[in-house]
């Protein structure tokens, strides 16, 4: 039987897989992909505790980061195209322009 | 009788700011007219106070409130009583006699208005300490005179410092600072001893405190004993604080005579008579301050033994005759004190004066050793100070000898004998370095010649000056017993016992006998030419006796140069590098901590992203541990 | 003339924006009107003074920001009546002296803006307003050190603001923790000292509140070892600045020990005592000590300025009305002798462009009466008696003698180190032969420079013989504030040191 504590593991792996990514990558394409398997780790957390608990609150928080996410890569690619554009490459060592 | 106090106080004082107008221009010769005039005025309304205190009784009168805050009120009052109006007569002739006379001395000098303004603010201080009916106001003269002793010391301020081995006090302003500064210590412990007397009885008053005195606990009155005392020791210059007073013959003579001799230096003991309703409950502090000056007493006149500085000897015997006045103020003959006070002031300000015109004569030389044989050509100066020599012996019928004899008497009557021999030696002391500083100046073979000077004898106005000096010098003890009778209507008779009476006769034989004796020594010795003898002057005693015995450089090497390398040490190790330098080691911390966490800062997001993981990792596992826990 | 405070207080503030548009060559004219205008104010605010008050008077009271109980709250007593005046008298001398400096005109806006500061200091009743008068008055000084200082004058600029504002910053965090022990008792907030007066606090919380606000004050006093921006500062800083600082902004620190620590925390000040006379003891004797060892004139004068204001805390921490009044004479009387000093210095560096005391030597020759003002100048540091310098000191070691008669002991030494420091200072300068072929040629005070300095010197001798039409006024409120100290303060021993004169006890 398939419960809460699988569900529940399978989120903390989804999101070590990102914090993993957005740790080690390089490529801020990557690093939105990491982003967003750590967004969709929570939200498999919150889909399954609102299940467990039969609290449609959790579904509803987990629709409405799916909808932040979605305008967050909007508006992110939009930037990092832009990047691209004016200086050809997408790797984080590229940009230390804020280096103190 | 209001008038004559304030007519008697503020005339000096008018006449100083009359002078300082004048003071940075040439020389006037009104200012000196005008001060001495207006000194004379002085000197008149205090012999008319001195009959009408004698006729009537003590003046009081009170100008202003001065300070007033908590409990305290202390007025600007004035208080004439026998004391005082010896006090002023004394002061006031005396000044007045100096002032006449320093318009012959400064002639030539370029200051000679502001020497006129500094000389009659003095006479100011000098009638405000004697005045005053509170110790506050005592210390307003107090300090007053000390200013002006500053000022009138470092007169010639242009002169250069010096070593010791060419001019033992280094330089006029020197001295003037050594002077105030000495003074200031002494005067730290008068001012504890104000705050003592006002904070036990509430009030700074004479009259109030002294009629406290009985009510006040035995060692309460001896620490206001002492702390007063040391208040005096600075301004009388007993030891240890005694090495101003020689160092002040930097000033000009006249100031020497007035200041150094006849009246400041007296305010320590003009203060123990004043306070001798309480000194006279506490005896054992008395003693002490009787045991002081009867050391200072041989001790000073010990240096006097072979100083070759006209001056300085002047100023030595001084000293000593201070310690004559202590040693009969401690012993509780207060009136005996003032007696001799008062004759001291006269036949020392001689003595000065006449010291003076042969510095004129000699143009400001002052070693005896190179003068010789200046009774021909200074005649009266030789006359003066021959008297007053004579005087300062004690030589019947001259003024000295009424009073220190019944000094000694005092001290023969006390039992005390110790005191009394020293005091006896102490006077032959005197008699021998006296006369020896008579005949090497007026006797002996011409040695000036050599050193080719051209002595003249000063202006007559200035030898008539110095005249009523003269006399009194010779017939003021012929008022002995109407002065006791004055004074002691205020302060306590000393009545001597029977068997001293008998012996008085034998008394005055043995003291007279020393004293005599001494003369002839020096007579002996120096009346034909001048006796050197260099094994003696090489020898440990006499070396010892002509450094001071080495007290002068003592206090330079044991405190003045520790302190300036002590403050170096302050200022340089500790204030700098330590106390800054911590203040500013804590601003370099922020800074530099500030700029070590600034390497965190990579710009790199992908660093900043494992800093946020890493965080978030402890601060979720801090949180897991809470959880545990609780 | 109803709000006669408010006008001190803004009356320079508009005069300095207005300044702004007042041409550079009419500009010392139009300084010396307004500082001119704002002393006579000053005067007429004595002059208005009821002396046989003991409280506060001119009050004016508009709320600011009445739910925290903060309120536009000022008043005047004998405590800070001569204060007041004395900052105005030293800006219009600190104008009136200023020579041909650069940028006369922002000099004369920042002088303006200092005095609102200082004058709002020391009218303020209420402690969110005295703060930020007290913090403003950083401002204008620091453009003063910073922009017309000597060398390192950035360096002084930037450690005065620091160090003083890190002071002021830990007695705000006091002031809120009152206003909020205050809220926790009576219910409403409020930053009026008066309200604070009424309430009793507790021995231990005293003690905390005591050492933040300590902190604050000793910074500005400046109290040992805090006094290490003061020789940079003064060493810096023009002239006008120097006698400003040491005039009056140095007096912002004790006058905060008598108005707050005092009455606020009575017992802890009494508990205090030994601690702080033992830290105002070695301001005494080390600032004595440095100073002595300095070799610019400033810098004496500037230490001397630390040893003096020993005696000033000694006397505050007297608590009996016969020290509190004499260390608040003694800060008028320290005002002016060292703004006079300062200014006396500021003479010779005019001239010669140094400072340094070996570069001078027989300039009573030269400058006679220079060396008379700056004589008599001395005399009133080393508290010569008839002058202004002697009733304060006397006052204040005598006041402390009752409870420290050792310390006092100790601390009489001032006298004598006063008087080590400053004679050789006057000897070294004035004294012995013109050595230095520039300083034959020298000229004496000119007419500007003396009509700076001889209204101090009238003030010196003046206060100096007959110092009772300010002494008076000054006790009656000292009196009152001892008396509230004492009925305030909470144990037996506190009560028994704190020292009601027996007079005033008897008048109740």
């Amino acid at each position: 039987m398939i419960g809460l504590g699988h569900y529940l593991i399978l989120a903390a792996l989804l999101f070590s897989i990102g914090l993993v990514g957005v740790i080690r990558r390089k490529n801020l394409l990557m690093l939105f992909f990491a982003t967003e398997i750590m967004l969709n780790a929570a939200n498999v957390a919150f889909a399954a505790i609102s299940s467990y608990y039969h609290d449609l609150s959790g579904q509803m928080f987990a629709f409405f980061i799916i909808a932040v996410a979605a305008s967050e890569v909007a508006v992110g690619l939009g930037l990092l195209i832009l990047l691209y554009k004016k200086y050809g490459t997408l790797d984080l060592d590229n940009f230390t322009m804020l280096k103190g | 009788m209001e008038s004559l106090v304030y007519t008697a106080l503020f005339a000096p004082l008018v006449g100083s700011l009359f002078a300082a107008l004048f003071g940075m221009k040439p020389k006037s010769l009104w200012t000196g007219t005008v001060t001495s005039l207006l000194l004379f005025v002085s000197f008149v309304a205090s012999v008319l106070l001195l009959q009408h205190v004698m006729e009537v009784g003590p003046v009081h009168v009170t100008l202003m409130d001065w300070i007033v805050a908590g409990d305290m009120r202390i007025p600007f009052g004035f208080n004439v009583d026998q004391v005082t109006a010896v006090m002023m007569a004394v002061v006031t002739l005396v000044s007045t006699v100096v002032h006449v006379y320093s318009n012959g001395y400064m002639e030539h000098d370029k200051g000679f208005n502001r020497f006129f303004s500094y000389l009659s603010a003095f006479v100011f201080s000098m009638l405000v300490l004697v005045m005053s009916d509170n110790f506050l106001g005592l210390f307003i003269g107090w300090e007053g005179v000390g200013v002006c002793s500053w000022l009138l010391i470092g007169f010639w301020y242009h002169k250069e410092d010096v070593t010791r081995d060419v001019n033992p006090s280094i330089s006029p302003s020197w001295a003037a600072n050594e002077a105030f500064i000495m003074n200031r210590i002494a005067d730290l412990g008068m001012l504890v001893g104000i705050f003592l007397i006002y904070w036990n009885v509430g009030s700074l008053q004479y009259d109030e405190v002294f009629a406290a005195v009985p009510q006040m606990s035995h060692t309460l009155l001896v620490a206001i004993g002492i702390f007063l005392f040391i208040g005096a020791m600075g301004k009388s210059a007993q030891f240890p604080l005694h090495t101003w007073l020689a160092d002040a013959m930097e000033g000009p003579t006249p100031v020497s005579a007035l200041i150094h001799a006849a009246t400041m230096v007296t305010a320590g003991v003009y203060l123990v008579i004043r306070a001798h309703p309480l000194y006279s409950s506490i005896p054992e502090v008395g003693y002490f301050i009787a045991l002081l000056g009867t050391f200072v007493a041989i001790f000073a006149a010990s240096m006097a033994l072979v100083n070759r500085d006209l001056k300085r000897i002047i100023a030595y015997s001084t000293l000593s005759q201070l310690g004559y006045m202590f040693a009969a103020a401690g012993l509780g003959a207060y009136w005996v004190a003032l007696f001799h006070l008062a004759a001291h002031a006269f036949f020392k300000a001689l003595l000065f004066l006449g010291a003076g015109n042969v510095m004129h004569a000699m143009h400001d030389e002052l070693d005896i050793f190179k003068m010789g044989g200046l009774k021909k050509v200074m005649r009266w100066t030789y006359i003066y100070m021959g008297v007053a020599s004579l005087a300062l012996c004690g030589i019947w019928p001259l003024a000295g000898f009424y009073s220190k004899d019944t000094i000694l008497e005092v001290a023969f009557n006390e039992h005390t004998y110790g005191i009394w021999f020293v005091l006896w030696l102490t006077a032959g002391l005197t008699a021998f370095y006296s006369f020896r500083l008579v005949f090497l100046t007026f006797w002996s073979d011409e040695r000036y010649k050599k050193y080719g000077f051209h002595p003249h004898e000063v202006q007559k106005y200035v030898l008539w000056a110095m005249a009523p000096l003269g006399i009194l010098a010779v017939v003021f003890g012929w008022w002995k017993e109407e002065f006791m009778e004055f004074v002691t209507q205020l302060l306590p008779a000393y009545e001597v016992s029977e068997h001293t009476h008998h012996m008085v006769p034998i008394l005055i034989v043995v003291t007279s006998a020393i004293a005599i004796g001494g003369i002839v020594v020096a007579y002996v010795l120096y009346h034909k030419r001048l006796r050197r003898n260099p094994k003696i002057e090489a020898s440990l005693p006499y070396r010892v006796l002509s450094n001071q015995y080495y007290i002068p450089i003592l206090y330079e090497k044991a405190i003045s140069k520790p302190y300036a390398e002590l403050a170096d040490i302050a200022w340089k190790e500790i204030d700098m590098q330590v106390v800054d330098a911590t203040v500013d080691g804590i601003a370099k911390l922020v800074e530099e901590s500030g700029d070590e966490t600034r390497k965190m800062q990579t710009g790199n997001l992908s660093d900043y992203l494992k800093w946020m993981a890493a965080g978030a990792i402890i601060l979720a596992v801090l949180a897991i541990v809470a959880v545990v826990k609780s | 003339m109803e709000n006669i405070l408010s006008v001190l207080i803004f009356f320079p503030l508009i005069a300095a924006l207005l300044g702004i548009l007042v041409k550079k060559e009419t500009i010392r004219v139009y300084g010396l009107t307004v500082a001119a205008i704002e002393f006579l104010l000053s005067l007429w605010l004595w002059f208005a003074f009821d002396p046989a008050n003991s409280g506060f008077q001119f009050i004016e009271y508009v709320p600011l920001v009445s739910d925290f109980g903060i309120n536009y709250y000022l008043g005047v007593d004998g405590i800070s009546l001569f204060i007041v005046i004395m900052a105005a008298l030293i800006t219009l001398i600190g104008i009136i002296s200023l020579g041909e400096v650069k940028d006369l005109k922002n000099m004369i806006i920042s002088l303006l803006l200092l005095e609102t500061a200082m004058v709002g200091v020391f009218v303020s009743l209420d402690a969110i307003v005295f703060y930020l008068f007290w913090e403003f008055s950083l401002v204008p000084m620091l453009y003063i050190i910073g922009y017309w200082g000597g060398e390192k004058r950035l360096y002084a600029a930037i450690k005065f603001f620091l160090y003083t504002f890190a002071g002021s910053l830990i007695m705000l965090v006091g002031m809120l923790y009152i206003a909020y022990v205050y809220q926790s008792v009576a219910g409403v907030w409020s930053f009026s000292l008066t309200d604070w007066y009424a309430l009793v606090l507790p021995i231990s919380v005293q003690k905390w509140l005591f050492w933040a606000f300590f902190l604050g004050f000793a910074i500005k006093v400046p109290m040992f070892p805090f006094h290490t921006w003061l020789p940079y500062a003064h060493g810096q800083a023009p002239t006008v600045g120097s006698v400003i600082l040491a005039a009056v902004l140095l007096k912002m620190g004790t006058y905060g020990f008598v108005r707050f620590s005092l009455p606020l925390f009575p017992d802890a000040a009494v508990a205090y005592i030994v601690p702080v006379g033992v830290i105002a003891l070695m301001m005494i004797i080390y600032t004595a000590m440095v100073a002595y060892a300095q070799k610019d004139m400033k810098q004496v004068i500037a230490y001397s300025s630390i040893s003096h204001m020993g005696v000033i805390v000694l006397g505050t921490f007297a608590m009996n009305a016969v020290g509190i009044t004499g260390s608040i004479f003694l800060m008028l009387s320290h005002g002016i002798v060292s703004g006079a000093l300062f200014l006396l210095v500021g003479v010779i560096y005019d001239r010669r462009h140094t400072k340094l005391m070996s570069e001078f030597g027989g300039l009573a020759s030269v400058m006679p009466r220079y060396a008379v003002v700056f004589g008599i100048m001395l005399m009133a540091s080393v508290g010569l008696p008839l002058t202004i310098g002697f009733v304060g000191e006397y006052l204040s070691l005598a006041g402390f003698f009752r409870v420290a008669p050792v310390m006092t002991l100790v601390g009489g030494t001032s006298i004598i180190l006063g008087a080590v420091y400053m004679l050789s200072l006057y000897k070294k300068t004035f004294f012995g032969p013109v050595t230095k072929e520039e300083n034959k040629k020298l000229f004496d005070l000119n007419g500007r420079e003396l009509t700076a300095l001889i209204p101090l010197v009238a003030i010196v001798i003046w206060l100096g013989v007959y110092p009772k039409p300010v002494l008076v006024p000054i006790d009656n409120s000292v009196k009152a504030l001892v008396s509230f100290m004492q009925e305030k303060a909470q144990t037996p021993e506190a009560k028994a040191i704190i020292h009601v004169s027996t007079s005033s006890k008897e008048a109740k």
